[in-house]
């Protein structure tokens, strides 16, 4: 059935290693430069599915599809490895960087591929009954302040804030900011904010979710509070559009 | 029996993972239908040319979908459209990757509420499989999901609910 | 009674460790080993240098904070060394404890054996390709290595330390292997590798 000339060309270069030829293994794996004919339900497959035996193919016992990510024991590891770890990812970074700026936006990368995946998960674990996908500016920021910092940092944020000057720009505020309160940064990195880490995440959990952002993490200290950090949160104009589309 | 055509969408309208199956559950109430057609429990029986328009049908529905992306906070969207027979029901996440399937409505056309509930049951259950897959540090945003690991369970979930 | 006994990893990790959600770790650290295959063009072998620089990097200043909070003493034997290792590093470090076995006859070699859950790997599944070279060259843990290469090498150890199995290659377990090649008298280590 499948005809040559109906090749469906795969979009992830990361796998443009797998060609048209390609017979999975066992019957099962997508094939995305085949479409769906890769992947029919073959009589082997067909099977095994009917069987209850499953430890012949799934040959990982540790496999992610085995666990349960939903009410998963919450496992904890020491800070200070977190701490240790960040220190690397800031020397590295700046190994390879060319400036403060350029140092910053590798961090801010880096943070951004953790919150692609944290949304998604905290969304699933929030469960589907009582919950809903977050569609508007402002509870989309109130749930990145709240049940998404809780989740990741261990508490929430402190402030929430709209810009009163600048339009679609908003900001939340960490007294105690975590990435910062372990690293002390060395002189010769001048105005470094490590939390541009913490920004590329909520930036990249913004991204996801459509609402397209812009955070950079700027040093504000007040009295008692000499690490607290503003997260400057610029919305892409569009968004005004869209949200005024619906009110 | 019904025939279904799960497709994944990712944020640039790409297909990410597809598959064709029916239900696994014995055949006995259309005993009258050509069951010679297949005898592989599972194995979808498009006509060929409803099966080579299937992406199409799934693609045409994101219209509606991108609308009802906004003006719902839902993520199970439901039925959002149908086509010559075939229905179609969406899903959507928080990160805005579709879940997008096509079935022939045959012999169904009382228990459509029952139906429904299924699939949102099911779409649920593959949004968890998503939220693994993408949890993989090597997996990115976007790619095709071609983890044998992850189709078995998508398929393992189709004969649990279908 | 052997010396281990002295020092409880269970007693250290409950009242004196500030814990945090593994998962931010392991994303974490997931977003560095992709953001380096992507950085050496998929030459994991410069991955693999890379992640045991970092380790080293790491371990060098990791048993400072070690010694502080636990308060251990110079071990007489490497026997007591890889018990201490397992039973007080990895417990307050990464809150896991790895079974130690294969000892050579010499007493001076032997394996770590990381237990599952590793919060370095918990979500980790190596892509499928037609070319096996990931899965064949990538030690995706590797920065466990060097942290304790370099930890080791600040308490006068010098010891090779490599990975022989991994559970996300396909093998059975997870392994390290630690050499000793010789104690060193009071000379002072180099600072990066």
């Amino acid at each position: 059935m499948s005809n040559d000339n109906d090749i469906i060309l795969s979009s992830a270069t990361s796998m443009s290693t797998l060609t048209i030829n390609e017979v999975s293994k066992d019957g099962f794996g997508y094939n995305p430069s085949v479409g769906p004919q890769s992947n029919i339900i073959t009589p082997e497959a067909s099977t095994f599915l009917l069987s209850s035996k499953k430890s012949i193919i799934t040959n990982n016992p540790n496999s992610i599809y085995d666990k349960n990510i939903i009410n998963k024991k919450n496992l904890e590891i020491s800070l200070s490895s977190l701490a240790f770890l960040f220190c690397e990812m800031v020397n590295w970074c700046h190994s390879n960087s060319k400036g403060i700026q350029d140092l910053e936006t590798r961090l801010n990368g880096l943070g951004y591929q953790v919150g692609q995946r944290y949304i998604e998960l905290i969304k699933l674990r929030e469960g589907f009954k009582t919950n809903k996908r977050e569609v508007k500016i402002v509870e989309i920021l109130q749930f990145i302040h709240g049940t998404f910092w809780k989740a990741i940092f261990g508490k929430t944020a402190n402030e929430l804030e709209k810009s009163q000057d600048v339009l679609n720009e908003y900001m939340i505020t960490d007294n105690v900011p975590l990435m910062s309160k372990f690293i002390s940064i060395p002189k010769e990195y001048g105005e470094l904010n490590c939390s541009a880490f913490m920004a590329g995440i909520i930036e990249g959990a913004l991204d996801s979710s459509a609402f397209f952002a812009n955070v950079t993490a700027h040093s504000v200290p007040i009295t008692g509070y000499p690490l607290r950090t503003v997260f400057l949160i610029k919305f892409d104009d569009s968004l005004s559009i869209r949200e005024s589309l619906r009110s | 029996m019904s025939s279904y055509y799960l497709t994944i969408i990712g944020t640039r309208d790409n297909p990410l993972y597809e598959v064709e199956f029916s239900s696994f559950k014995p055949n006995s109430s259309s005993t009258s239908s050509s069951a010679s057609a297949s005898s592989i429990p599972g194995r979808a029986q498009f006509a060929p040319d409803v099966r080579e328009i299937l992406p199409f049908i799934a693609n045409s529905s994101l219209d509606i979908i991108d609308d009802s992306q906004w003006s719902t906070s839902n993520f199970n969207l439901g039925r959002v459209d149908s086509f010559y027979g075939l229905v179609v029901n969406a899903f959507i996440t928080q990160g805005n990757v579709k879940f997008v399937l096509c079935y022939d409505n045959v012999g169904s056309g009382t228990n459509s509420k029952y139906d429904d509930n299924l699939i949102r049951q099911f779409f649920i259950d593959v949004n968890d499989l998503y939220v693994k897959c993408l949890l993989n540090p090597f997996y990115r945003v976007n790619d095709a999901i071609v983890s044998p690991e992850f189709d078995i369970k998508v398929k393992l979930l189709a004969r649990k609910y279908f | 009674m052997s010396k281990s006994s002295k020092y409880n990893g269970d007693d250290i990790w409950k009242n004196n460790v500030e814990k945090i959600n593994s998962e931010l770790f392991t994303l974490t650290y997931g977003s560095v080993v992709a953001q380096l295959c992507r950085d050496f063009n998929n030459n994991y072998h410069e991955v693999n240098n890379q992640l045991d620089k970092m380790g080293y990097n790491i371990g060098l200043r990791l048993i400072e904070e070690f010694l502080a909070k636990t308060g251990v003493r110079r071990c007489q034997t490497f026997r007591e060394t890889s018990e201490i290792i397992s039973k007080i590093g990895f417990k307050i470090f990464l809150n896991i404890v790895p079974t130690i076995e294969n000892w050579s006859s010499d007493n001076k070699t032997c394996s770590l054996i990381l237990p599952e859950p590793n919060p370095l790997t918990e979500f980790v599944e190596l892509p499928i390709t037609t070319d096996s070279k990931i899965s064949k060259e990538l030690w995706y843990s590797q920065i466990l290595c060097g942290v304790l290469r370099g930890a080791l090498q600040m308490v006068q150890l010098d010891v090779d330390v490599n990975f022989v199995k991994d559970v996300l290659r396909g093998d059975d377990r997870t392994e390290i292997r630690l050499k000793l090649n010789k104690v060193l008298k009071d000379e002072i280590p180099a600072g990066e590798d």
